[in-house]
């Protein structure tokens, strides 16, 4: 049996067990383990095992990602979310659908001190739905506008993903980050345009809320400040080169943590609670990366991820028809698979293509982290939809799925804008680095 | 049963708090380190002691993360199967997840002597890294408990129903 076809089973046995409810980061340590041993020898992937779990367990650089999970953690326990809620409500209210593209406004703010979707779509779930509600929003542009706002979460620095793509593709987590900043505002500015469009054709969804003066807007824009004070100060030691990547982890949750403590709002069960929540994301992040590892080392030796780059290179397409089948397949394997373990799995083989037809690596970055977001939206796996669900339970998750819609389409669009101009996203990194 | 339950209980307790500490504790060592650096006076080995605390962290949250259901997973096929069914079939996923961490586990017990055996020591602080490896070993042997005791569960779940 040629090495390509074991791989090929492999892959076909990897689908089977998954569909089996066994966790994803499970099966992949398994078939890879399994897999290798056949190909080399039992020793080998015995050895493969210990060698790969504790190189990744012990390795500094994957610190960074409990520390800013960590951050984001203590933001959410402490309530942060409500004074950026207030303001950015402040601003856009009176218009129609306003609460909602304040939710979506303050979703962004927020993912400037949360790197995780799901706890921002849970943040602003706990802060916006019932607001809207008291205006009378519909359920559906509600519950739409907190999940698909709640992915932004991960797209503004920090943000998990990034941290991910970047130490499996050995890019630079800072560059990444930065990256991120423009795509951030510039989908933010699609989600509105969603709110506005989906309110225009149904008005009942989303009335007209009221008119504040301009030195109110302002003067709530203070009590934001902390906020962006963090964020300033992890993104600008980051940048200026004063701390690392990990030791920005390390500070940023150090300050929300003050922050907290100074503003009196998180009691010592909210501070529990943000750890056990750390690890147990952290622990589900990291076994997802040893397992992509270990599925990678198989996947190597059966040369399966060169052989799909140069068949690939050898079809001779145009580079956005490539780019957009890859976002594709993320886009309908997001449906089955949970988006992080769909990305670490096909990262091996579909890095090598990017960067054969002569891509920034950077640019794709952002590109994954935004079919990453279709992927947490999507039904029937879509991590944020249940998220809201679980958090307003009187919501019917098919009214959130129809909710999703004009954001999924917004998310579609403000993609290939990115594809055809890459520049949106390499832009600033390129004038910083 | 019950003296089982409630040995799995207390140690993925135990090691979920030594996690926790670790986590606090990454944190306080490199934010202390940044301000001292900023004085000129970097704390000594501070890379290497956040390290050790991430395999701690790592390693001790992995039991507490299977019991609570954190890792993901696809739930599409076999919810729509009756209950019984669903059982045995994470019974099989279980026990194929509980060998294999097993094995994970005897797997790294072994590199943790070869480690002691060779005498190789961090490169900063000199600190023995083969006690790191042991707890990596014990908490996946714990991990599997973990498992064994989620197996166990399902099989009488689907005896009963």
């Amino acid at each position: 049996m040629s090495q390509t076809m074991v791989g090929v089973i492999g892959i076909a046995v990897l689908v089977i067990v998954f569909f089996a409810r066994m966790p994803v980061a499970y099966v992949m340590t398994l078939i890879g383990f399994v897999g290798f041993s056949f190909l080399i020898s039992g020793e080998a992937g015995l050895k493969l095992l210990s060698r790969d779990f504790y190189d990744i367990y012990s390795s500094y650089g994957l610190t960074i990602i409990p520390l800013f999970i960590f951050m984001g953690q203590i933001a959410f326990n402490a309530g942060i979310s409500r004074r950026l809620y207030d303001s950015a409500y402040k601003f856009v209210g009176a218009y129609r659908g306003g609460l909602a593209t304040a939710t979506v406004c303050a979703c962004t703010a927020f993912g400037a001190v949360c790197g995780s979707s799901p706890a921002t779509a849970a943040t602003m779930a706990t802060v916006g739905l019932p607001e809207m509600k008291r205006y009378g929003y519909g359920d559906e542009l509600a519950s739409g506008s907190v999940a698909a706002g709640g992915s932004l979460g991960m797209l503004m620095p920090p943000s998990v993903v990034m941290i991910v793509y970047g130490i499996l593709t050995e890019q630079s987590i800072g560059k990444l980050f930065v990256a991120g900043i423009v795509p951030a505002v510039f989908m933010t500015g699609w989600f509105a345009l969603a709110v506005w469009v989906y309110c225009l054709v149904n008005p009942k969804q989303g009335p007209a809320g009221e008119k504040f003066s301009w030195s109110t807007r302002l003067a709530s824009l203070t009590e934001t400040g902390e906020t962006m004070a963090v964020f300033v100060l992890v993104m600008g030691g980051l940048f200026l080169g004063a701390f690392t990547p990990n030791e920005a982890g390390a500070v940023g949750s150090a300050a929300v943590l003050l922050v907290a403590l100074v503003r009196r709002q998180l009691t010592w069960a909210g501070f529990v609670k943000s750890i056990y929540e750390t690890l147990r994301t952290s622990c589900m992040v990291l076994l997802l990366v040893a397992g992509a590892v270990i599925f990678g080392h198989f996947l190597a030796v059966t040369r399966i991820p060169f052989s799909v780059a140069q068949w690939v290179g050898a079809m001779n397409m145009p580079g956005w028809v490539i780019i957009s089948m890859i976002v594709f397949v993320y886009l309908i394997g997001g449906c089955f698979i949970d988006a992080l373990a769909l990305i670490m799995l096909t990262i091996p083989i579909f890095y090598p293509i990017i960067t054969q037809l002569g891509y920034d690596p950077i640019w794709f970055g952002v590109i994954i982290v935004l079919v990453t977001q279709m992927g947490v939206i999507t039904p029937p796996v879509g991590i944020n939809v249940y998220v809201v669900n679980g958090i307003a339970q009187n919501i019917a998750l098919e009214k959130i799925f129809i909710g999703i819609v004009p954001f999924l389409v917004a998310l579609i669009l403000g993609t290939m804008c990115i594809v055809i101009f890459p520049q949106i996203a390499t832009w600033l990194p390129d004038l910083m680095y | 049963m019950d003296w089982w339950l409630k040995l799995v209980d207390q140690l993925v307790g135990l090691l979920k708090r030594l996690g926790g500490v670790a986590l606090v504790g990454m944190m306080v060592i490199t934010c202390v380190d940044v301000i001292f650096r900023y004085f000129g006076k970097p704390i000594f080995g501070a890379v290497e002691m956040v390290s050790f605390m991430a395999t701690i962290l790592l390693a001790c949250a992995m039991p507490m993360t299977d019991r609570e259901k954190g890792h993901v997973g696809v739930d599409l096929l076999v919810r729509r199967l009756p209950q019984r069914t669903q059982h045995l079939v994470d019974a099989v996923t279980g026990v194929m997840s509980m060998l294999l961490f097993a094995i994970v586990s005897w797997q790294m017990f072994l590199y943790a002597r070869t480690m002691k055996d060779s005498g190789e020591v961090s490169m900063s602080l000199e600190f023995p890294n083969y006690i790191l490896v042991y707890v990596v070993a014990v908490a996946f042997a714990v991990l599997s408990l973990v498992i064994l005791t989620e197996v166990i569960q399902n099989l009488s779940k689907a005896r009963r129903s």
